[in-house]
């Protein structure tokens, strides 16, 4: 990446634009934002923002047409069994019903995987968890549909469900969950699958590496702390549920309006299973109701095909809530066990992890989501022997895979839980403790890769512990009891109640890793339109309410100084944009929109002087755009690109890479996996009333480094939201699972925090520029989703005493009445 | 959600011949418990006879001090009545921990006494559940039960009942008037709801036939030093783990008169009557309290996702009492 092309005059980015406290570091590096309004650096409005909360919004299952069918899919009510008949005929012959298709009517490959393809479109010989898509119906009302479903006979043979990651993880009696013999795809060799063992990932450094065991290493440390946590399943409780709507084309293709978070992936898996060329699934992005990683994956996609060209109508699918707790993957619940030691004098010597990640029944992303968990397992601390175990398995329980922090959120909540209690062995201040042992530019991580860009830790470590404390509770005096643990239930007045503070951080992974071929494309086009210049961005990245669509457009605005840019809306029509995840977008399409605007611009530069206006040799370098017109630095105003362009229009694509990565060496997990790392750091203050077990959060302020904001209040919105996501985690997000199923598929019995529940967060944000970033920049939307969790935690513990081991921390946990 | 004939009821007569001539009928009020029961089938009505437009939404004060509340009263405009806030703000307080403002101003006083468990099971038609198909078993017994009862259960069934306003009314010793073609009769809010014992299909001594109509609150002294306590797993829109209702009147550090009902842990809306029993005239002292929380759940059977509930109960209690004694301006 070159460095950005110095321009007309800079003012310096003014975090005064932000409705909430992003504050304008120190460091901030001379800011490349350009006088265009709306540029980069500040805070335009979203494009479809005003639309979003007057309720006008169109999302995906707001999709209609005339003469469109509703799709409906009948789904296993066994975790576990195997099919041994279906019988469809009672549902054909409803009055209605256009058609009902099974695994025999999957018309091309009958499996489908984001990265491996075990996952069936409709189950045939088994099924593996309780809501697998079975057979699918596709009639004139959607209730007709349903009644279909009730009328298809499925017999069943019911078999015992592997509930228990652990033993499928390491007992080689456990029943499989993918028998031998079912002709899957092989694996990446270096991923170690055998038995129900998606991947296993060790990583070795030290003494370690040379073979040494724990015993040895252990003798090395003064201090030792080991622990066992469990982390619960979290959902990404999006409030869209999975919608799509799928039209037959004349050219015997299908055109599917769809939400999700990678149109060309979805594509890639849709065209194969259709048994047709890509370039007869066209997909268009329809409007995304949240997504947090359950849209990576796919749901509906290939049903709503396989009903639109089977019926020659178009069909839409809806999945209610229920079914959307079983339609998408979840974040892997874990069981971990840890062991740190470190000298009296609060160096770490070695640590060990072992983790171990209930994929459920289908792979999905789980060797990837391994590929985190072992790298990052360990955190961001300098550690010289470490050990990191990382199993993906198998199991009857509803799949997992992609969702917010991705593989290192559980691991975040344990080794931060380890440092407290070390510190506390070692009578040391938390912050102090970590500070010592704490990642810097050019510290190696548990892999061996160079950090190589700034990771001003320790900063942000102490400016957390600086950040002014809320207000002590007033000993007497009016009580507002919405400040107080229970709220307006009214549970305290105060008495009983304590207050804790603890704080969090975690390193995350930013774009993707382990040596795929990450890119993303962009269309630009210049052009006049009524008399002004007018710039339309076309890509394929997915808007899931992160406000990339704002990106794209501050992007152009500051490269090709217009004010007026259209983003177009995102289909596969243009090359991909790859996933939105990994808090990747800015970084990738942004690069690419970036790329695509240079491109525009050295084309102008080539009429500028292919007209004369300056001499052949003049350098781009010299030549800048702003304000709609095209400007020398010493000549001032050339020309105005209305004047320049006429009725002709500039038009560039371009693909944006970024730096190559490596896969992780099978036995010593060595290796450059990562592209970027983002930070954050967590000071979580609360109350508990130790009585009742209630907890309120009074404060989780938050430091992050983002190398450089592009929209400083879209960057507010997504460190708050994803320490409200990590506050779920901490406090009460679950999905029950039991005998592998899901017992609460509501948001009446899956809580999520509600205004009541999150406080007001302060925020202080830095800038310390990645110089292999387009401008710098820092993914911004997972590192706060790993380290409020833990942050939050470690004050329940400072105000309570207990060891609160596993996440979501229950009223039951706290007041001392254990679970099982 | 299967078909059903939609029938909007002018006037009581005709809700109650609607009701009397189809054996399997349904009133409709807010709807908030029933529809979404409808949409998951566990509800199949062959008639929804829809009752909102009855002139039932009345709050009276009755001769004598008490309260009559129509049955189609949003549970929104209960909370918030002079009379009810002034008198028992028990039960204002208990409404308003229940649910959100969107659904208590949908949800009718009727409803919410009708409205059924939130077992887990109940609600997943794929698990046997007694109550949901009498004679099918227990899924919750072996399974997840952290939300059912430690108080009242049978070998058949742990439902909790769900609600709260239902609690406060249990303790204030609230009436259920209901009508039928056959007539009017009144049934102890306490007698109202049934426990599970081998029938947990059958949730109230209401007949199917039998409208709701109101509900009437006698006059009580130590209501105006009454409180609702509700511990729950987030700060709002969470039904309770725990609960407690309870009014105190205190004279020279004796107790007067003491009311208590739990929620979250009993079958029904539980009217804690052993404990009563031991706060009868004893002093009002912390150590009381303890003793009266104690023997109200000596009784209760815990299992290994909701025995917290037993300490909890405990906990709640004696706090709520606790805090009673000192806003009770009888108290030195
Ligand atoms: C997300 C969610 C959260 C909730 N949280 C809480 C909570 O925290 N605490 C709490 O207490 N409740 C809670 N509730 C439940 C809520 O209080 C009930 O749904 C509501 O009170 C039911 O009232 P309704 O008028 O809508 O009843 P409906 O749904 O209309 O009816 C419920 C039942 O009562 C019958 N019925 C209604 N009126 C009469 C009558 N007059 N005579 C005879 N039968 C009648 C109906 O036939 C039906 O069987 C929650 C509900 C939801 C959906
Ligand atoms: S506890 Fe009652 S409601 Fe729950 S499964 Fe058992 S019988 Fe059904």
């Amino acid at each position: 990446m070159t460095t950005p092309t110095p321009r007309t005059p800079v003012p310096v980015h003014s975090p005064r634009e932000a409705p909430s406290p992003v504050h304008s570091p120190r460091e901030a590096p001379p800011s490349p934002a350009s006088s265009t309004p709306g540029g980069v650096g500040s805070s335009p409005r979203r494009p479809d923002g005003t639309l979003k909360v007057t309720g006008e919004f169109a999302y995906s299952s707001d999709m209609w047409m005339d003469d469109m069918l509703w799709g409906a899919t009948l789904r296993s009510p066994h975790p576990h069994a195997r099919i041994r008949g279906i019988d469809v005929t009672g549902a054909v012959r409803m009055p209605g019903v256009h058609a009902v298709l099974t695994h025999e009517d999957v018309p091309g490959e009958k499996r489908y995987g984001l990265e491996y393809r075990d996952q069936p479109v409709l189950a045939f010989g088994k099924v593996r968890y309780r809501g697998e898509p079975v057979a699918i119906v596709a009639a004139d009302h959607p209730e007709t549909a349903r009644r279909a479903l009730d009328r298809v006979r499925v017999d069943y043979e019911v078999l015992e469900p592997v509930s228990d990651p652990v033993r499928a993880a390491f007992d080689p009696d456990c029943p499989l969950v993918h028998e031998a013999g079912e002709d899957l795809p092989p694996a990446h060799p270096a991923h170690h699958r055998s038995g129900n063992r998606v991947r296993y990932q060790p990583v070795r450094t030290g003494a370690f590496a040379d073979g040494a065991t724990a015993a040895e290493v252990r003798a090395l440390a003064d201090v030792v702390v080991t622990g066992e946590y469990q982390v619960g399943m979290q959902d990404q409780a999006f409030l869209g549920p999975e919608s799509g709507l799928a039209v037959p084309a004349e050219d015997g293709g299908v055109d599917l309006h769809i939400a999700t978070q990678w149109l060309h992936v979805d594509q890639s898996q849709i065209a194969p299973c259709l048994g047709l060329p890509p370039e007869k699934v066209r997909l268009t992005l329809a409007g995304v109701g949240g997504a947090f990683g359950a849209r990576e994956d796919m749901s509906m996609q290939v049903h709503a095909c396989m009903l639109a060209l089977r019926t020659g109508r178009p069909v839409k699918i809806v999945y209610n809530r229920e079914e959307s707790f079983h339609g998408h993957v979840h974040r892997h619940p874990a069981r971990l066990r840890y062991e740190h030691g470190a000298t009296r004098d609060g160096r770490l010597v070695y640590a060990t992890a072992e983790i171990v990640l209930d994929g459920g029944a289908y792979a999905s992303t789980t060797a990837a989501v391994v590929g985190v968990a072992s790298s990052l397992g360990l955190g961001p601390y300098e550690i010289p022997h470490a050990r990191v175990d990382a199993y993906g398995v198998y199991t009857t329980n509803p799949p997992c895979g992609a969702m917010r922090g991705f593989g290192a959120v559980q691991a975040c909540f344990c080794y931060e839980s380890q440092l407290d209690r070390l510190a506390a062995e070692l009578g040391l201040h938390p912050v102090e403790l970590r500070i010592r042992n704490a990642m810097s530019e050019g510290s190696r991580t548990a892999t061996g890769q160079r950090v190589d860009m700034p990771l001003p830790m320790a900063d942000m470590l102490r400016r957390a512990r600086e950040m002014p404390m809320p207000p002590e509770r007033a000993a007497a005096g009016p009580v507002d009891v919405r400040a107080l643990p229970g709220g307006v239930a009214n549970t305290s007045r105060g008495e009983g109640v304590r207050r804790g503070v603890g704080y969090g951080v975690g390193l995350k992974n930013l774009c993707f890793s382990e040596g795929f071929d990450d890119y993303s494309t962009a269309r630009v086009r210049l052009e006049v339109v009524g008399g002004e210049p007018a710039v339309q961005v076309h890509t394929a990245a997915a808007e899931v309410g992160q406000g990339l669509v704002t990106i794209k457009g501050q992007i152009a605005r500051t490269e090709l100084g217009v004010e007026r840019v259209t983003v177009l809306p995102s289909d596969t029509r243009v090359g991909s944009a790859g996933s939105s995840s990994a808090s990747r977008q800015s970084y990738m399409t942004g690069g690419a929109v970036r790329a695509a605007c240079l491109a525009v611009r050295a084309r102008v530069f080539e009429l500028v002087r292919a007209a004369g206006l300056v001499g052949d040799d003049h350098p781009d370098e010299l030549l800048g755009l702003a304000g709609g017109k095209v400007v020398s630095g010493a000549r001032g105003v050339l020309v105005s690109l209305a004047d320049l362009l006429g009725a002709s229009a500039v038009e560039e694509t371009r693909e944006f890479r970024h730096r190559a990565t490596e896969m992780l060496d099978p036995t010593t997990g060595q290796g450059a996996s990562h592209t970027q790392f983002g930070m954050c750091v967590h000071r979580a203050v609360v109350d508990v009333d130790v009585d009742l077990g209630l907890v309120k959060v009074v404060a989780l302020d938050a430091v992050q480094d983002v190398g450089r904001v592009l929209h400083p209040q879209q960057l507010a919105g997504q460190i708050q939201g994803g320490s409200a996501q990590g506050l779920g985690l901490a406090l009460m997000e679950e999905i029950q699972v039991s005998g592998s199923v899901i017992r609460n598929p509501s948001f009446t019995d899956y809580l999520i925090p509600t205004i009541l529940d999150v406080p007001p967060m302060r925020i202080e944000v830095l800038e310390h520029p990645d110089p292999h970033a387009p401008y710098g920049l820092r993914g911004a939307g997972e590192p706060p989703t790993l380290s409020s969790t833990p942050a939050i935690v470690a004050a329940v513990r400072a105000a309570t005493g207990r060891p609160l081991s596993r996440i979501p921390v229950r009223p039951e946990d706290i007041v001392g009445i254990e679970r099982d | 959600m299967r078909s059903f004939a939609y029938l909007s009821a002018p006037d009581i007569d005709t809700a109650l011949h609607a009701v009397s001539a189809e054996p399997n009928a349904k009133f409709l009020g807010g709807g908030t418990n029933l529809v979404d029961l409808m949409r998951e089938e566990i509800e199949q009505p062959d008639t929804v006879i829809d009752i909102t437009r009855l002139p039932l939404a009345e709050v009276a004060e009755l001769p004598g001090g008490g309260v009559r509340v129509g049955a189609l009263v949003r549970n929104s405009h209960l909370a918030a009545h002079p009379l009810i806030r002034e008198r028992y703000p028990v039960l204002s307080q208990a409404i308003l921990h229940g649910a959100s403002g969107q659904l208590r101003n949908m949800a009718t006083v009727g409803g919410n006494l009708l409205q059924r468990t939130r077992c887990v099971y109940f609600y997943d038609t794929a698990s046997p559940c007694n109550k949901r198909e009498p004679g099918a078993g227990c899924a919750a017994a072996e399974g997840f039960h952290r939300n059912t009862a430690v108080l009242g259960t049978s070998e058949h069934c742990l439902a909790a009942h769900p609600s709260d306003m239902c609690v406060a009314l249990a303790a204030l010793d609230a009436a259920v008037e209901v009508r039928s073609v056959r007539g009017v009769r009144r049934i102890p809010v306490t007698d109202f709801h049934r426990l599970p014992g081998a029938t947990p299909h059958v949730e109230s001594d209401l007949a199917p036939d039998e409208l709701v109509t109101a509900v009437e609150i006698p006059p009580l002294r130590a209501a105006a030093n009454s409180r609702y306590r509700k511990v729950r797993d987030r700060a709002s829109y969470a039904f309770a783990l725990v609960s407690v209702a309870a009014a105190l009147e205190v004279e020279d550090g004796r107790v007067r008169t003491a009311r208590l009902a739990l929620g979250g842990v009993g079958t029904r809306p539980w009217r804690a009557r052993e404990a009563e029993r031991v706060l009868a005239d004893a002093p009002a002292t912390e150590e009381a309290f303890d003793r009266a929380a104690e023997a109200e759940l000596a009784a209760a059977v815990g299992r290994p996702d909701n025995a917290f509930k037993i300490d909890l109960a405990r906990r709640t209690v004696t706090a709520v009492l606790r805090r009673l004694l000192t806003t009770d301006g009888s108290t030195p």
